[in-house]
């Protein structure tokens, strides 16, 4: 009936918030660039060989920060480490417990294979802090003879190959959190999985572009953005733009048949397309997030441009925040037995959490690639290096 | 025969129900809940145009669901079912992940301001324990609220629910919800779009 007035009933605001949101920005972010860095090493395509490590490196300072969100968002966060012995194997956060520890795991040590030869190198030729932290990290590994990097390349191709299924995994199982709860019209379909993933690409390949400009620019032994480096960058851009069609699509079906779903899916494709979260939906996540980097990844002119491919990575990664937002506060807005939106404010400590995550997030990528032999060792020492790094193996002393 | 499991559940005969909250409030009383959030409550709406108006309501709790969607939610087990088929929190090992509370279809879960777990009607599993009924059901007003075992035939609820056209809400979740409705208006048991799809908030 059409006049019906609500009279009394109990607000019921909205339980999971900006920081769970920004915790899936975080995860989806370690997944693409774990992805993009599977190329060259598992699939073996040579040019992308080169981003390997700074996409390992990345996935591993990225997933160091994401899950603390999740225990910052805790009512009882002391109690979080009951989540490893305490199970529910019907609980997707049960599952997703293991993965977020597996993976930075594994990514940790195929990292370390990758870099090994640069340290023992290191160990050698440089001098001074660096000397000092490469041999650390060596772990008196040392041996440099040509068996052993073969040994190393197996091994990197070996964790690389069970990346790849972990990175998906950490991923598409944050999907599986939203996706399995029918309660939640906008949640509720077999493809948040795949969105999840999709929109990970798609914001992992922006921050990677973007982390790439910056590092090679500055952090890099050459101090330069190369020619190959450009052209690299220029081919990232164009998977993005990919990336950024399949999520499209992906986004224009669920909403094709959250139309012709029951009352409460239609009502949240109304809420997103012509509600209250229209601006936030297609005018953020949709236009300025996919729309606005398509086009300067398309245009000849523009994506031969770094200054329009930076625009629009940056403009990727607030469109997929946007996303996040939308899908869990605004899936969670629906009402399930009100006749209004369910309320939701940010809780001020959480925010203030998130900004100084981010602020550890900046810093460990800014101390990884400062330190961390990501683009080869320094060329302040002997021209051996060179040797080294242009016969593309071992020299013997 | 062996004894039949127990299965606690509830009927709220709408007919009898005259609105009153004196069960939300005895609720509050009974298991000391905070300001501001609620075990259970009545909602209320007003139907049709001036003459032709009535008001119709719904006293709402956990449903205690057969098939509970918080039940597997839980990452730690905090919630558990009882013997008697009640859904209950275990609240020293809830962490407060709220997943329970994205999880229920009726938005019976809050979290506790006080104690900082998860929270919702546990039937007075503490009452029901020591023989006595819930405190809502002994303070209904025109008792409209009944308790008992349905899997007892001889239980008034069992009686209520096989000789009354009952429903419950949502069924279409699959969830089997142990709370039953005799008279409910279809208006008042879910959610309203009406106003979103017209845009306002």
């Amino acid at each position: 009936m059409d006049n019906v007035t609500y009279i009394a009933n109990v607000e019921h605001p909205v339980q999971l918030g900006v920081m769970i949101a920004i915790y899936f920005f975080y995860t989806g972010l370690s997944a693409g660039a774990f992805v993009l860095s599977s190329l060259g090493t598992v699939f073996g395509i040579k040019k992308y060989k080169s981003i390997a490590k700074a996409g390992v490196v990345m996935a591993v300072a990225l997933l160091a920060i994401a899950p603390l969100h999740l225990i910052g968002d805790l009512e009882q966060p002391q109690r979080f480490y009951t989540l490893f012995y305490r199970l529910n194997p019907r609980s997707a956060i049960s599952y997703g417990t293991f993965l977020l520890t597996l993976y930075p795991l594994n990514s940790v040590i195929y990292l370390w294979f990758m870099m090994r030869r640069d340290f023992a190198q290191g160990t050698q030729t440089l001098t001074g802090f660096r000397q000092k932290l490469y041999a650390l990290l060596t772990f008196g590994k040392t041996d440099l003879s040509e068996q052993a990097l073969a040994k190393d390349d197996k091994w990197i191709k070996r964790l690389g190959t069970l990346g790849v299924p972990l990175a998906l995994l950490v991923h598409g199982y944050t999907g599986f959190i939203l996706a399995n709860i029918q309660a939640r019209a906008l949640w509720h379909t077999g493809l948040m999985p795949l969105i999840f993933l999709m929109s990970a690409m798609v914001s992992g390949t922006g921050l990677l572009i973007l982390v790439l400009l910056i590092t090679q620019r500055f952090y890099s032994p050459e101090k330069s953005l190369t020619p190959e480096r450009k052209a690299l960058i220029f081919d990232i851009a164009q998977l993005m733009k990919w990336f950024i069609v399949v999520d499209g699509t992906l986004m224009v079906i669920d909403f094709i048949v959250l139309y012709y779903a029951n009352a409460a899916g239609h009502a949240a494709a109304q809420l997103f397309l012509y509600g209250s979260h229209k601006t936030m939906f297609l005018g953020v996540e949709i236009g300025l997030g996919l729309l606005v980097p398509f086009i300067l990844t398309f245009l000849p002119k523009t994506k031969k441009s770094l200054g329009w491919i930076s625009l629009g990575s940056l403009l990727t990664l607030i469109g997929v925040i946007a996303m996040r937002v939308n899908f869990v506060i605004g899936g969670q807005q629906l009402p399930l037995s009100a006749d209004t939106l369910n309320p939701y404010t940010a809780d001020p400590k959480h925010l203030l959490m998130i900004g100084l995550f981010a602020l550890a997030e900046i810093t460990i990528l800014f101390l990884a690639f400062r330190f961390l032999p990501i683009y080869g060792l320094p060329k302040t020492s002997a021209p051996s290096t060179l040797e080294f790094n242009i016969g593309n193996k071992a020299v013997v002393k | 025969m062996a004894e039949k499991k127990k299965r606690y559940a509830m009927v709220i005969d709408l007919r009898k129900c005259v609105g009153c909250n004196a069960c939300t409030v005895s609720c509050k009383i009974e298991n000391q809940v905070p300001e501001g959030v609620f075990r259970t409550w009545v909602k209320e709406i007003e139907k049709g145009t001036y003459p032709e108006v009535t008001r119709y309501r719904l006293p709402r709790l956990c449903n205690h669901c057969d098939n509970a969607p918080c039940l597997a939610a839980c990452p730690v087990q905090a919630t558990y079912r009882a013997e008697d088929g009640t859904i209950l929190i275990d609240y020293d090992h809830c962490i407060g992940c709220k997943y329970c509370m994205a999880a229920c279809p009726y938005d019976a879960r809050f979290i506790n301001p006080v104690r900082k777990t998860a929270e919702k009607c546990t039937f007075c599993y503490h009452r029901v324990q020591e023989g006595l009924l819930p405190a809502c059901v002994t303070t209904c007003v025109g008792g409209a609220r009944v308790f008992g075992d349905l899997n007892n035939p001889k239980s008034l609820v069992a009686k209520l629910v096989a000789n009354n056209p009952v429903q419950v809400l949502k069924p279409e979740m699959n969830t089997e919800p142990m709370v039953f409705y005799i008279g409910a208006d279809q208006d008042i048991m879910g959610a309203r779009y009406t106003n979103l799809e017209k845009g306002e908030d």
